[in-house]
């Protein structure tokens, strides 16, 4: 009894001197949307620019931002809805939107054309977030993934960069061997991961192969996977690449990145990144295609985004959070204020007209995508229910054959049996 | 730590701390090879804050770059670009989380504390059955319990204040701290109830004045335990709290860091070794009541 | 008393009871100690609810999006047949075997050797505390890249012993032991709570073994074991339970990826994943009763041994 009237008796005591003990609930008479997503401050804040032009515009509709690093976003993200108390708008990955929308969780916004008009986009870009007949989200942003080259590692060691729109894997490997050799081991030609889903996809689809098929089962062979491996392995027998062990999966981001510290001459990075990282390397990047493009069976790279936009089907004001997605999406005045924070406009045009705004670096990223959005590429299927479970199956067999505790055919064999059964459970 | 109000016998007690027990065989040889051995281990334990302190006070480019604890240069205005580089200054997030630790370690210490002398030293139908369930409640995974509690929280309006983080502390709901009161309690001397009894002291008497005095130790550690891992708490301020302008320390700290693109480290770890501080300092001083158990305050 | 035999098993010697009651007194004792209990009573509420959730959840197919669906015990029975899941409870029991004597036996060393009236205890004490302090912050963990890089300084500390540089985090035959170390070195705090206990007891004790003029280990056996015996039960349970639900320094080695190749995927770090990353809140719940067992189960023996270790009467 004293315990409770203790722990009644001091909150409302100390509600007079702080915050965060309810009581101001400034829920107005109009419609306030609620919309979530993954950044840091500075996103925050450019975010915010746009919203804020969004709400001058459409008096009575307020929108409260809550935002978060990506890890815990994810978690909470899944919490509210499983507790039925899902944001209105929110930022949704590529590999859970089947997760989500295939149970019912994701307005179909291809039941709001009139409201919103997605033609803008290219058809890669506005395929992305299609399952079927249905569309569940807008890309927030393009990017694709890029091969980064410090130039002036590649002088220093005498290694010719070669043409970054027609190489191939085999120009890699000679170009990362003249620069391990010349530095004597102290950089490494190139390193890339072999398990993230984002690099192996493109290089079998260079193979004939998707990774992901339309019907969301497992596209890619064995014997593809196997090649991956063995690609990766040869470099690392011959001191290309890194030795086993060498790339630690602690904190991330482009200033501790292993290009920056100039121990790697050249990396795979996601394009939207490309200012971090050519910042953190002293501006001294090239930004070429992955190897092989118009060398294999047919092209790999495809427009990807960071993520898209989606709307919650238990979204109490559909038709405001479609029009601010609408706003997003389709406003040049919204792109100047976020810029490229969430890679290159989905539309082309705003893309087109927020251009000569950005920075030099972005604007070298933009072009890379645009150019890459006009030809002809295969499309890319969304991720079916499970993929994050291939997604870690991956990374325990790529590590071990990296040790070396089991062959690239093994590994491979291995990885095809676990996946098909990740995907079937 | 005044010595003037206290009796003979307290005062050897308090000698505890510098000579009495020193006198007990230990040559002034085996005292230095002492100290040679415990700040050899001091060293290796305080690394990781040198090297906090030391990134903290490097330019961005350098942080990565310069491995040596001595910056090559120093950039001391990621104190002052840290503070205010979020929405809110750094001031409000360190008075929430004030707010939050002050609060949670009174209602651990009272409610605690009741329970725990409950299950010490009372005797009542279902008392085992009760000790048993507060131990499971510790063994099941957190992670399976969020989505419940969220609901649970929800309904009772208290998304986004601090309520869902502050009310359960006073319900006695953390059974690691009842269960290490319960151990203090239990290793006191049954004849000190006893007597009580025949004084005629109630339960609550014998609680207040015999036992709560003398688990001073037990106390202590609750308060600093519950400010450490209050104070650090990531995951319930992120679940429960949505209006920055109710975010705590590490839920701030998490703003600087955006994994795709370029985040203000200098400034992210400048804020961090200013939040340590707090904990540091509230370790400090209440370390000294860590050794004002029994054998301080002369009990026979 | 009305004790069921299971009970008794869980709990024999720690709680023992004063001697048995009748009647009238027996209510009012009842009454006293309902009071004590009354906010944990009313704090059970919040924590009953949702612990039998997860328990009805456990025989559940359960996606976090649809309502559940009851499959009896369907979680139970996959769980056997999950490598996963086996690397799993290899890898917490690996750790938990390993890392709670070992962190333990330090922190007794090292509260001992403070214990002992020691200039300038205080600054060792908070020293030796700093590394429980510092939590799990994304400054933390950048520092753990820096201290067990490949050109982190334990490298460099190593390799002037001619020791060749080893990938502690990265290479599948190291990670865990690196998180053992890890745990191994934030014994601070097992060892405050050591040393609260420590000032408990009475130094008349020693005072008269003094005089009886018994040596330091017979002291140390004699004296301090036995009276500290409750609190090194307490510290041996907790880390026990703590470790076997290890996560954070799962979660923060990796990325919460419990890499290289699962052999740092703790048994909660899976059942994390699980219930977030693949949306199988019904297996993650299995999982979760499971551990409880094999929590409980582990508690249940050191609380039967406790009969003949420790002691709560001087």
């Amino acid at each position: 009894m004293k315990a409770a009237g203790l722990g009644l008796a001091a909150a409302p005591a100390l509600a007079a001197c702080g915050r965060g003990f309810g009581g101001d609930d400034d829920s107005g008479d109009g419609v306030t949307l609620n919309m979530v997503w993954w950044g840091d401050a500075a996103r925050a804040e450019k975010t915010q620019a746009a919203l804020d032009l969004f709400m001058e515009r459409n008096e009575g509709v307020a929108i409260e931002v809550e935002y978060q690093d990506s890890g815990p976003y994810q978690d909470k993200l899944a919490t509210r809805f499983a507790a039925g108390d899902a944001p209105d708008l929110m930022a949704m990955r590529m590999d859970s939107l089947r997760e989500y929308a295939d149970r019912g969780a994701l307005l179909d916004l291809g039941e709001y054309e009139g409201d919103l008009d997605l033609s803008g986009l290219s058809d890669s870009a506005a395929t992305l977030a299609a399952v079927g007949d249905s569309v569940f989200g807008v890309p927030a942003g393009l990017n694709t993934i890029g091969f980064v080259v410090r130039k002036d590692l590649a002088e220093q060691y005498g290694a010719d960069i070669p043409d970054g729109d027609t190489w191939g894997w085999d120009d890699l490997a000679a170009f990362a061997q003249t620069v391990s050799d010349a530095s004597g081991g102290e950089v490494y030609g190139t390193g890339f991961d072999a398990q993230t889903l984002a690099n192996i996809v493109v290089y079998c689809r260079q193979q004939g192969e998707d990774f992901f098929t339309e019907a969301g089962e497992l596209g890619i062979s064995a014997a593809t996977v196997q090649s991956w491996f063995e690609l990766i392995d040869g470099m690392r027998r011959s001191g290309a690449y890194p030795p086993a062990g060498f790339f630690e999966e602690i904190g991330g981001g482009p200033d501790q990145s292993y290009i920056a510290q100039g121990k790697l001459a050249s990396q795979i990075i996601p394009t939207n990144n490309f200012l971090g990282y050519n910042a953190a390397c002293g501006g001294s990047l090239a930004l070429l295609r992955i190897p092989g493009e118009t060398r294999s069976v047919r092209r790999g790279q495809s427009v990807d985004c960071p993520h898209l936009w989606s709307v919650a089907s238990a979204s109490k004001h559909p038709e405001e959070a479609v029009k601010l997605l609408e706003f997003l999406t389709n406003d040049p005045e919204a792109s100047l204020a976020t810029g490229t924070t969430r890679g290159v406009p989905a539309n082309a045009d705003v893309a087109e007209e927020i251009k000569p705004s950005l920075e030099p670096d972005d604007q070298l990223a933009t072009e890379y995508l645009m150019a890459l959005q006009e030809e002809e590429l295969p499309r890319s299927y969304t991720y079916p229910p499970g993929g994050s479970a291939i997604a870690d199956v991956l990374d325990v067999i790529a590590v071990e054959v990296e040790f070396g505790r089991t062959t690239p055919a093994d590994g491979a064999a291995q990885f095809i049996a676990e996946a098909e059964g990740a995907l079937a459970g | 730590m005044s010595t003037t109000m206290q009796s003979p016998r307290q005062q050897a007690g308090r000698e505890d701390d510098d000579a009495l027990v020193e006198r007990f065989g230990s040559s002034r040889r085996s005292r230095f090879s002492r100290h040679v051995i415990l700040c050899a281990i001091g060293l290796f334990m305080m690394y990781p804050l040198m090297w906090l302190v030391s990134s903290s006070l490097k330019p961005n480019g350098l942080i990565f770059s310069d491995l040596s604890l001595w910056p090559a240069a120093w950039h001391p205005a990621n104190y002052t670009e840290g503070w205010t580089a979020l929405e809110y200054d750094f001031g409000v997030y360190f008075s929430n989380s004030l707010v939050i630790v002050v609060l949670s370690i009174i209602g651990n210490l009272f409610s605690c504390s009741l329970a725990a002398y409950g299950f010490a030293r009372l005797d009542f139908t279902g008392r085992k059955l009760f000790f048993a369930l507060m131990l499971g409640t510790m063994m099941l995974p957190g992670h399976v319990l969020l989505i419940p509690q969220y609901i649970l929280f929800a309904k009772l309006g208290w998304l986004n204040t601090y309520y869902p983080l502050l009310v359960p502390n006073f319900l006695a709901t953390n059974a690691f701290y009842i269960f290490l009161m319960v151990q203090f309690m239990r290793s006191l001397p049954t004849e000190l109830d006893d007597a009580a009894r025949i004084d005629g002291c109630g339960p609550f008497r014998t609680f207040w004045s015999i036992i709560l005095p003398l688990c001073r130790p037990a106390f202590a550690t609750t308060a600093i335990f519950t400010f450490i891992s209050v104070w650090n708490e990531f995951f319930g301020p992120l679940l429960y709290l949505t209006d920055p302008e109710l975010y705590t320390v590490p839920l701030a700290l998490r703003q600087f860091v955006d994994s795709e693109g370029q985040s203000a480290w200098g400034p992210m770890f400048a804020m961090s070794v200013l939040s340590l501080a707090p904990i540091i300092g509230f370790f400090i001083a209440g370390q000294k009541y860590l050794v004002k158990g029994i054998a301080t305050t002369g009990l026979k | 008393m009305t004790a069921s035999a299971a009970e008794a098993a869980v709990m024999p010697e720690a709680v023992r009871p004063p001697a048995p009651l009748r009647g009238r007194r027996r209510a009012r004792r009842d009454r006293a100690g309902y009071l004590f209990l009354l906010p944990w009573f009313i704090g059970m509420l919040f924590t009953i609810v949702p612990f039998f959730a997860s328990l009805y959840l456990a025989f559940t197919d359960y996606d976090l999006l649809t309502p559940p669906e009851w499959i009896g015990l369907e979680n139970f029975t996959a769980m056997f047949s999950d490598p996963a899941l086996l690397q799993s409870l290899k890898v917490t029991f690996v750790y938990t075997f390993v890392s709670v004597p070992l962190s333990l036996a330090a922190a007794l060393g090292v509260a001992m050797m403070l214990n002992r009236g020691i200039r300038g205890l205080p600054w060792y004490r908070a020293v030796f505390y700093l590394p429980s302090l510092l939590g799990a912050s994304v400054a933390v963990v950048l520092l753990w890249r820096y201290v067990f890089g490949l050109d982190g300084i334990v490298n460099a500390f190593l390799g002037r012993f001619g020791v060749e540089a080893i990938a502690w985090t990265s290479d599948p035959d190291y990670a865990l032991t690196t998180l053992i170390i890890l745990h191994i070195w934030t014994f601070g705090s097992p060892m405050v709570i050591f040393l609260a206990g420590l000032r408990q007891i009475p130094v008349m004790y020693y005072e008269a073994a003094a005089v009886d003029g018994a040596s330091r280990w017979r002291r140390f056996r004699s004296i301090t074991l036995p009276l500290l015996s409750p609190i090194i039960f307490f510290n041996l349970i907790q880390s026990l339970i703590a470790s076997f639900q290890t996560f954070t320094q799962g979660f923060v080695m990796n990325n919460g990826g419990g890499g290289p190749a699962n052999s740092t995927l703790f048994y909660n770090l899976y059942l994390y994943q699980q219930g977030f990353n693949q949306f199988n809140m019904g297996y993650a719940s299995a999982m979760a009763w499971t551990l409880l067992v094999i929590i409980a189960a582990f508690t249940a023996l050191t609380f039967i041994s406790a009969k003949y270790w420790v002691n709560y009467d001087n």
